[in-house]
């Protein structure tokens, strides 16, 4: 087993709100996790706690095998990586750099050395003696990120690293972080409200909620499979039914639809979820071949949003707004408009099924 | 779920060396606040109403029952309601012609405008005097009239050329703040340019306008200097205070006196500092659009009425710097340099005597600086080591306040702004009250008014101390915890070099009240301590009111100098380069 950091019963309440609530997760050397989740589900907190900049109230932060509940911030030897990039403004990209290993009294040389080596890595050696204020937001942010890798820390912390900068250079600089991981195999950290970027960055995503963490997983797990309403509606897009179970059959008011999932019992309040790449549309006229007849229902075309690749239609069924994703060739193959009666087809497998009281609706 | 702890080493930090680098500084400031601010002014309240240890009220009877020290009270109400009004008036329209006109030379006004904080408070008065007094070059010479501005007219017109940057400072950032789209907004609607004035230019700046009046309030009823020199026999409470200990030796009198002058002086500060808050709090930050340019009547308006006022404020330098010059004032307009020969015969600081007498040979040269000029030296190296000494403790208390958080923060807090609601008469005598003891090893040593001057002006040094705290983003500090920096490498690498701008600017603001200071230390010189601003008022006292008004001059050519060394070094130390705030 390698050096792990395992979060135990880990609770933190400010006087009567708690923030992070008796949370678990034990996180292997070398992976890359990411905390998902809307503003104020703690995802901060917890990393605060991690780093030691805020205080335990229950529970015990393990690493390698010890308790790390009261030690100093320095003395954790964790890198990390601010929104606000945090350089020092007073000094060079160098001197930024140079901080950390001058704080451990490494010989000058061999700070210059590992100066050099980390400046390669984010390609910004001509910049060495400029002033943080000099460097744009994107050039900052790799700065702060070199800065807080060049002591080697043993885990590295990075708290919305992203979210200050401009779309294209997020993306640019997302790709840069996981080379790095992939590179370094060092554990990683990242807290992140972008669902997107946590999908894409991460080898598990923990989904935050009011303090707690309603699902740990791959990100493919997370989204093909989330665990709760909450889930399948923070990460990516979802429609959504209420309904009573039956069988196979669930009524949601004024029709039944069949589903596949098994898992809830009989006569039971549940709820229904389906992804908007899941729903076929499909012009009226003759009805189309499907499957399930059962889950074909009429509707019409009230918004069209053309997105590149896909088409996203959203369409008043029995006054409920369905959304649905269609590729766009279909979409022109189909010629859909605005205004246009069709048939929306659910596939039964599509459905997830969550037993009601659970997650948000 | 496990209630027991998992195996491992349990490292405790309740002695980690940020706790005790916090938790140390703390109580030493807290120790010095409580030695040098609190217990003076607690001593003065029990020598007030405690008679050989018995508690009495015998002192507030005696004051409300001798009309003519009685009078002193009203008097300052008076004379400070009447500066307010007037003060708040005049510089709210420089401040909107300087923040809503477009009015020319505006730096300029500006800059004059804020003149009267280079001097001590003293030279309106020596001004005044010059030009209205019974020997006044207006009122004696040009008009050949008996009348004489000595009085609470010459308090109040003094005042008000004093007092007049301070209200002028609020007024220009709240007007600077209110958004002018407002404005815009109203105009737009059909409101007429008055009307638009009344009903939002003038709602909106209420808070920044009622601060102002009410830190001109405090200046006024806590201002020694104008009315000693020109109050003649119009006493207020600062100046009765000082007659009762020095010329009655009534301590007791003196210090009921200053606990009486504590109440209105605090009330306006309190009322000062919650307004202020306030109206910063309406603060949009938005960038101001455009300023239209004014018409022209408008314009030239203010541009007239702020070259009027600039002319008064700077007729007072003038006449003070020309009076130094003139062999007898308004007889003998011809040049003379013999009243920078002072007739003080005071002694030095060993340390300054020493000096002179090491760099220059024996002769008249070497007694006039070594020994006329003791005054100037004293007050350079006092105000060198306050300006120093200052703005280093107040830097690390801002750090520990508004960064460290720790328990009591709030109560720092409290002691440190509490100075400006003290009049320094006031505390100045609970300085020779409480330490004019024999075990007080540095009471009588030039050490005792370094504190004094620090403790009087810690206010402004821990305001803009704090503001800048704030600017300097926390991330910043944690990740050099992060990289491993302690708290002590933390506060040098990091927070001192973003703290530069902020530490000079105290440093300079600690240097010029060193300087100028009056009230505060006037009851701690000696025949062998002196400083130059309260030898002005001896040597006005005394009758050499040449004499004074050249030490003044002194006084104001070494703060000028000052400043032009300062923005010499931050001009080449490449301040420009850093970024603190992005």
């Amino acid at each position: 087993m390698g050096r792990n950091l395992k979060l135990e019963n880990l609770t933190k309440r400010f006087g009567k709100l708690t923030a992070v609530d008796h949370v678990d997760l034990e996180i292997e050397e070398g992976e890359f996790i990411c905390f998902l989740g809307p503003s104020g589900c703690g995802k901060t907190t917890v990393l605060r706690m991690i780093t030691g900049f805020e205080t335990v109230t229950e529970g015990y932060i393990v690493f390698d095998n010890k308790v790390i509940n009261d030690l100093m911030p320095k003395k954790r030897e964790f890198g990390i990586v601010f929104q606000s990039y945090a350089l020092f403004p007073n000094m060079t990209v160098e001197e930024n750099i140079a901080f950390g290993l001058k704080m451990r009294r490494m010989p000058k040389k061999a700070i210059a050395e590992r100066v050099d080596v980390m400046l390669d890595l984010i390609g910004l050696s001509d910049w060495r003696s400029l002033y943080p204020a000099q460097l744009s937001g994107g050039q900052q942010q790799r700065v702060a990120l070199v800065r807080a890798l060049a002591p080697d820390p043993q885990v590295l912390l990075l708290d919305e690293p992203l979210s200050a900068l401009d779309a294209k250079i997020r993306l640019r600089l997302r790709a840069e972080i996981k080379r790095l991981q992939q590179e370094l195999k060092k554990t990683m950290i990242h807290v992140t409200h972008d669902q997107e970027e946590a999908l894409s960055i991460a080898d598990r995503v923990v989904v935050m909620e009011g303090g707690q963490f309603r699902q740990v997983g791959r990100p493919i797990d997370i989204y093909k499979n989330p665990i709760c309403n909450f889930v399948a509606d923070f990460v990516g897009t979802s429609n959504f039914f209420q309904g009573r179970r039956t069988g196979d059959n669930v009524d949601i008011g004024k029709r039944k639809i069949k589903v596949m999932q098994n898992g809830a019992g009989a006569d039971e309040s549940v709820s229904l979820s389906i992804r908007p790449e899941n729903v076929e549309v499909f012009k009226k006229g003759a009805p189309p071949g499907v499957t399930e007849p059962m889950n074909l229902v009429s509707g019409k075309i009230d918004v069209v949003v053309f997105q590149g690749a896909a088409v996203r239609l959203l369409i008043n069924m029995d006054n409920e707004e369905i959304i649905s994703d269609i590729i766009e060739k279909d979409f022109e193959q189909r010629s859909l408009k605005q205004g246009d009666e069709v048939y929306l087809y659910f596939p039964p497998e599509a459905f997830l099924v969550f037993p009601d009281g659970e997650g948000r609706k | 779920m496990k209630d027991s702890a998992p195996p491992g080493k349990l490292s405790s930090t309740l002695l980690s060396s940020e706790n005790i680098f916090t938790g140390v500084i703390m109580a030493l400031l807290l120790a010095i606040l409580a030695l040098f601010l609190l217990y003076p002014v607690v001593d003065i309240c029990r020598l007030s109403f405690f008679k050989d240890g018995v508690f009495t009220i015998q002192n507030y009877v005696d004051y409300f029952s001798n009309p003519r020290i009685f009078r002193s009270f009203y008097n300052s109400m008076f004379v400070s309601a009447v500066t307010m009004v007037i003060t708040t008036v005049l510089a709210f329209f420089f401040a909107y012609g300087l923040t809503r006109t477009t009015m020319p030379a505006k730096g300029l006004f500006f800059t004059i405008s804020t003149l009267p904080l280079i001097a001590p408070t003293i030279i309106q008065a020596l001004a005044l005097i010059l030009l209205f007094g019974r020997n006044g070059l207006i009122t004696r010479y040009l008009l050949g009239t008996d009348w004489n501005i000595y009085g609470a007219t010459g308090i109040i017109v003094g005042e008000i050329l004093y007092c007049f940057p301070n209200a002028l400072f609020i007024l220009y950032t709240t007007l600077s703040a209110v958004d002018t789209r407002l404005d815009e907004a109203a105009q737009s609607l059909g409101a007429s340019s008055l009307k638009t004035f009344w009903k939002v230019t003038l709602p909106a700046a209420k808070y920044g306008i009622a601060s102002a009046a009410a830190l001109t309030f405090n200046l006024t009823i806590t201002d020694f200097g104008i009315p000693v020199v020109i109050g003649g026999n119009y006493s207020v409470l600062a100046t009765e205070i000082v007659s009762q200990v020095f010329g009655l030796q009534r301590f007791d009198l003196g210090a009921t006196i200053g606990v009486i002058l504590l109440i209105p002086s605090i009330t306006a500060f309190m009322i000062n500092y919650y307004l202020t808050r306030k109206s910063y709090a309406m603060i949009s930050g938005q960038a101001r659009p455009f300023l239209p340019p004014s018409r022209p009547l408008k314009k030239w308006a203010f541009t007239i009425y702020s070259v009027l006022i600039s002319a008064c404020i700077l007729l007072v330098f003038v006449t003070v710097f020309f009076g130094s010059f003139v062999r007898t004032w308004p007889y003998d307009f011809s040049l003379t340099l013999a009243h920078f020969d002072f007739p003080s015969l005071g002694a030095s600081v060993p340390l300054w005597t020493a000096f002179w007498h090491s760099v220059l040979a024996p002769g008249p040269l070497r007694d006039m600086i070594a020994i006329k000029y003791a005054p100037i030296w004293t007050s350079l190296l006092v105000s060198l080591v306050v300006a120093i000494v200052g703005a280093s403790v107040t830097l690390v208390a801002a750090y520990i306040i508004e960064k460290k958080k720790p328990r009591g923060e709030q109560l720092l807090y409290s002691l440190s702004v509490l100075p400006a609601a003290i009049p320094g008469v006031v505390l100045g005598l609970g300085y020779v009250l409480a330490f004019n003891k024999p075990y007080f090893f540095i009471y009588g040593t030039v050490w005792i008014i370094i504190i004094n001057v620090i403790i009087a002006n810690f206010t402004l040094g821990i305001l803009s101390g704090t503001a800048n705290m704030k600017q300097i983003d926390k991330s910043v500090e944690e990740a050099a915890v992060s990289l491993g920096a302690g708290p002590v490498t933390t506060f040098i690498r990091i927070i001192f070099p973003l703290s530069k701008v902020a530490f000079l600017s105290t440093a300079t603001f600690f240097f010029m009240r060193g300087m100028t200071t009056i009230s505060a230390v006037l009851f701690l010189v000696s025949a062998k301590i002196k400083l130059a601003a309260i030898e002005i008022i001896f040597l006005d006292v005394d009758g050499r009111t040449a004499s004074a008004n050249a030490m003044c001059t002194v006084v104001v050519l070494v703060v000028v100098l000052f400043l032009v060394i300062m923005r010499l070094v931050t001009g080449r130390s490449g301040l420009t380069g850093m970024s603190a705030a992005k």
